[in-house]
């Protein structure tokens, strides 16, 4: 299988004062094209610290970073605004949409931007929403946000869904709905997924799971039978 | 402890508030400057008036005996009365090109304290019986004289020469010029000279004749009242003109001037502080937002409300104290070179500057009163807060539909960039409005300081290159025949062209008003002495009727068709004369006839006062030479030398121009980075999840940028018709008898003020590019605003 992420002794500390914070120290891990990976981790792991350097939002301390053999430990802010336009596509826990925009221009925004973008109209009718597209953001359930904020990551065809606790704040019936759209993206384009959780439960449906312990990377393994994300329970 | 967090805050947005204090400053910097200024005038002004008793009433007549004018005294309401001789001689300067002109004033000799007294600057008095004069001391100064020094007059046709013992200065001259069509005082041609009317008698063969009075009124008379009776009285003697102290050329200006000031002094702080205010509520609306949670816990640990808005208030207390401190301190400082500049253009003796803490105190309650009210409506938020739901965030702004959406043809024109920049125009309804307002200022102030400039080029021009295309006038002493003049000055070497002119003062009457003027008469066919229409065709001087001068027929409240009664002492009988055209006039203030039909109406013969030539350059100093003592000529005056002084003083007040742009500059730069720190602020998550979803830098910063280009632009389109409404104000309160301003819109006037408001948004938004190529993604993404 094709390595699309590559990481060697990656390290993150931050100096908050006289204090040095390592949040990161020392990961070695490979990501593999089209699979769904999950990272499990009690707060403070270090899961979100690795998730933003995979996304291209910080630079690492030390250690090396590939995608796709290009170096991003490397990369200068144009590059890495560059490898975030064009390969990746990331959720939030607090779904991040623009307030004064419509449901079908967040969409459009992120379109605008991309080289190949899928057809946002399609993508809207993909997550549900074809009938709200002209709702703006506050008249919105939860639910409904992080699934516009999915189709928003999508719509960029992007090669890796980075996804920071997309269920954290949705209730159990909606999570499993957004679940389902990630799955859905993963088989149905062949793209990477990665999603951190604290949630044990959403485990059972990736192809591999990290598991994180004070900024190491303590376990990794496969899921013999992922499930379907229906069938997750929490 | 809380006065240490302000600071702290202060200095975290450090260039906000230091725009938000510059502003503050420079308002209160004018206003001190320019109330010191106008305390020192008005003061020097007051106490040379009394000191020197200026008259309230002058009147100019052909000649009346001295011995008649104490009879005048009886006269009700009249306190006293003195005749003079007043007479404009040339100065003898056989090596100066130009001509150099003195007028000479007559003294009572036998009165130690006449009315208009002279103050003795230096020297020693004068001695009645010898050709002894005192110079007014600018004049001294310009022409470079000292004391005891010969100064050789032209008098009457004869060399004399008289002996300088001093310089004085009389509250009539304070601001002198030599006739209505100087601009300000010269110096450099004109002065004024003082002898005993004893001496003075002996030079004109005119016996013991007067030709000028001046009088002081009784307490508890108006001046209206005494003209009524002594009109009818001065008749007989050729009354030239009558007129209060407020129409005397000097004071007139003065007054005036000091009216500009008294209007800057209000206008200045308010629109200054005006704009700081605003801009520090915004300021301060902001951090409250932003400081909810530290309000909650604040408040839950037991502070009350009181303390917290005081402790929010005192952010802009402190500015307004500091603005008030800097600015007050400048403006006493700038109030010396600035009455430094006053004392150049009125001779006030006493005219000094003296620090006066007055307007600090009065600026800085000002200043207290705007930042208050700003801070107050800026952090009233924080009271109706409750701890609790202080600490919880603030609900999310919801979006709405604009109306511009209906527009489709713009809206689907539009990025979502550009959506999201049109949304958040009315999201924030009153920071919109600001910003147009503000960039209005800034752009109309730009403006109208550069068509203050533009426009004083334009009235030069005109009146030298399309109304006064003569190269030199030629006054006489006394009113010649055309033929005499024709004869004598048309065939001169060099004179390509000469027209008559026939200049008579003159009432004109219409319904309850009048107005006293003076009346060109030219030939029909005028080609040196354009009258031209406000579209620059040219209108031939009337055969029938008359021309009026716009502000003339104004302020007869008259108009095309109407019947004007006429008064003139060149007339035995009050005349008719239909108004047949207005015209636009910018400097003075006339009435046009053809010079026949003038002659005709008034019962001469075919006379003229002046001749206007044009000639050959070569041929103008043989010409000088040539009439130089001849009696009949009165004055020469060149219209070139009138340009070069000009164009002098306009160098020399240019740099006001550019003082003025600046102010715009930093209002515009501090209105545009201040509105952006906060939309910054508010937006950081929101600009940050766009940096995140891929955008670059500069594609986040077209979504604050378009916002702000779209109320800059409205705010410069506003800025022109709000330019159009000052510049008439402006030319209002401008426009005298001896020049008014015109109203011209030039294009390039908006260029210049649209170039210098966009590049100060540039300016401002370079800046926030940085601030915005510095977010963190991570820290910004974490925190929950």
């Amino acid at each position: 299988m094709k390595v699309i992420l590559e990481g060697k002794g990656l390290a993150k500390w931050y100096q908050m004062g006289e204090v040095k914070v390592e949040a990161l120290r020392g990961v070695d891990f490979q990501i593999y094209e089209g699979e769904f990976v999950v990272v499990l981790g009690p707060s403070g792991s270090g899961k979100s610290t690795m998730l933003n350097m995979i996304g291209g939002m910080d630079q690492a301390s030390a250690g090396e970073l590939y995608y796709l053999q290009e170096p991003l430990h490397l990369a200068n802010e144009k590059k890495l605004t560059a490898y975030r336009r064009h390969a990746v596509g990331f959720i939030f826990q607090f779904y991040n949409l623009m307030p004064n925009l419509t449901v079908l221009e967040n969409v459009q925004l992120a379109a605008e931007i991309a080289a190949h973008p899928l057809d946002p109209y399609a993508i809207l009718a993909e997550v549900g929403l074809e009938d709200r597209a002209g709702h703006f953001p506050s008249q919105l359930s939860g639910g409904e946000q992080q699934r516009v904020a999915v189709a928003r990551s999508i719509v960029k065809n992007p090669e890796i869904l980075l996804c920071d606790e997309p269920t954290g704040a949705l209730d159990f019936a909606t999570g499993i709905q957004v679940l389902k759209l990630l799955k859905k993206f993963q088989q149905g384009y062949g793209k990477t997924v990665m999603v951190i959780t604290h949630n044990a439960g959403i485990a059972q449906m990736a192809d591999r799971v990290f598991q994180m312990k004070d900024g190491l990377l303590a376990k990794v393994y496969s899921v013999e039978k992922p499930i379907a994300p229906e069938e997750v329970s929490w | 402890m809380l006065k240490r967090k302000m600071l702290r805050d202060l200095m975290e947005n450090k260039l906000a508030y230091s725009a938000c204090l510059v502003i503050i400053t420079i308002g209160l910097m004018l206003y001190t400057s320019i109330s010191i200024v106008m305390d020192n005038l008005y003061e020097a002004k007051d106490n040379f008036y009394r000191e020197a008793r200026f008259a309230d009433g002058f009147a100019r007549i052909r000649g009346m005996p001295e011995a008649q004018v104490s009879r005048l005294a009886a006269i009700e309401g009249i306190a006293e009365i003195e005749g003079r001789l007043v007479k404009d001689v040339r100065v003898l300067y056989p090596e100066q090109e130009k001509n150099v002109y003195l007028r000479l004033v007559s003294l009572p000799g036998d009165k130690a304290n006449p009315i208009n007294t002279p103050l003795l600057m230096e020297g020693s008095p004068l001695n009645q019986n010898t050709r002894e004069i005192w110079v007014s001391p600018s004049f001294f100064e310009a022409q470079g004289l000292a004391l005891g020094e010969q100064l050789p007059l032209l008098v009457e046709g004869r060399a004399l020469s008289f002996t300088i013992v001093g310089t004085a200065q009389s509250p009539e001259f304070v601001y002198a010029m030599r006739t209505g069509r100087e601009l300000y005082p010269m110096p450099e041609t004109f002065g004024i000279a003082y002898l005993p009317f004893a001496v003075m008698k002996t030079l004109f063969q005119e016996g013991d004749q007067v030709n000028d009075l001046v009088f002081l009124l009784q307490p508890g008379y108006g001046y209206s009242d005494v003209e009524e009776r002594l009109k009818p009285r001065l008749e007989s003697y050729g009354l030239l003109s009558i007129f209060p102290r407020e129409n005397q050329a000097s004071h007139l200006i003065l007054s005036m001037e000091l009216q500009q000031l008294e209007g800057s002094a209000t206008a200045m702080p308010l629109l200054f502080l005006g704009i700081a205010g605003a801009i520090l509520y915004i300021l301060l609306k902001r951090m409250v937002e932003q400081q909810r949670g530290q309000i909650g816990t604040l408040k839950a640990f037991g502070y009350t409300n009181g303390e917290l808005v005081l402790h929010y208030l005192s952010y802009a207390l402190w500015l307004g104290f500091c603005g008030g401190l800097l600015g007050g301190s400048l403006g006493i400082w700038l109030s010396f070179p600035f009455t430094e500049m006053y004392a150049i253009f009125f001779q006030l003796p006493g005219l000094s500057s003296q620090i006066s803490y007055k307007y600090v105190g009065l600026g800085m309650i000002l200043a207290f009163i705007f930042s208050a009210l700003a801070g107050y409506f800026g952090c009233r938020a924080a009271l109706k807060l409750q701890p609790a739901e202080a600490m919880r965030p603030a609900a999310p702004p919801p979006g709405h539909h604009t109306g511009l959406e209906n527009w489709q043809f713009y809206w689907n024109l539009l990025t979502v960039q550009g959506k999201m920049a049109t949304r958040n125009l009315f999201r924030n309804k009153q920071r919109s409005i600001l910003t147009t307002i503000g960039i209005m200022f800034a752009f109309s102030m730009i403006a109208t300081t550069w068509y203050f400039r533009t426009v004083a080029e334009i009235l030069v021009f005109e009146q030298f290159a399309l109304v006064q295309t003569h190269n030199l006038q030629v006054n006489f002493a006394r009113p010649l025949s055309l033929q005499g003049v024709e004869r004598e000055l048309g065939r001169f070497p060099g004179v390509k062209r000469l027209e008559p002119m026939l200049e008579v003062p003159a009432t004109l009457k219409y319904r309850w008003l009048e107005k006293d003027s003076v009346i060109l008469g030219l030939p029909h066919d005028a080609f040196l002495y354009n009258i031209l229409t406000d579209k620059g065709e040219r209108v031939a001087p009337p055969r029938e009727g008359i021309v009026l001068a716009q502000r003339l027929a104004d302020e007869l409240g008259t108009r095309v068709g109407a019947e004007l009664l006429l008064e003139s002492y060149w007339a035995r009988d009050t005349l008719k004369v239909e108004v047949v055209g207005i015209v636009p006039q910018y400097l003075g203030s006339n009435g046009y006839m053809e010079i026949e039909a003038l002659n005709k109406l008034l019962g001469l013969g075919s006379l003229a006062t002046a001749a206007l030539l044009s000639l050959e350059d070569e041929a103008i100093p043989a010409l000088r030479e040539r009439y130089r003592e001849a009696k009949p000529v009165a004055v020469m005056e060149e219209s070139g030398a009138l340009l070069d002084t000009f164009d002098e003083l306009m160098a020399s007040f240019g740099y006001m121009q550019y003082v003025f742009a600046v102010f715009g500059f930093i209002i515009a730069f501090a209105i545009i980075y201040n509105t952006s720190i906060v939309s910054l602020s508010e937006r950081k998550r929101e600009l940050a999840s766009l940096k995140v979803m891929g955008m670059t830098s500069g594609e986040v910063l077209q979504v604050l940028t378009f916002e702000q280009w779209l109320s800059s632009i409205l705010g410069m389109l506003a800025g022109i018709p709000f330019t159009l409404v000052l510049m008439h104000a402006m030319s209002r309160a401008f426009a005298t008898d001896l020049f008014s301003i015109p109203v011209r819109t030039e294009a390039g006037l908006f260029i210049v003020a649209l170039l210098g408001t966009v590049f100060s948004v540039l300016v401002a938004q370079w800046t926030i590019a940085r601030r915005i190529g510095g977010l963190s993604l991570v820290e910004v993404l974490k925190e929950r605003d």
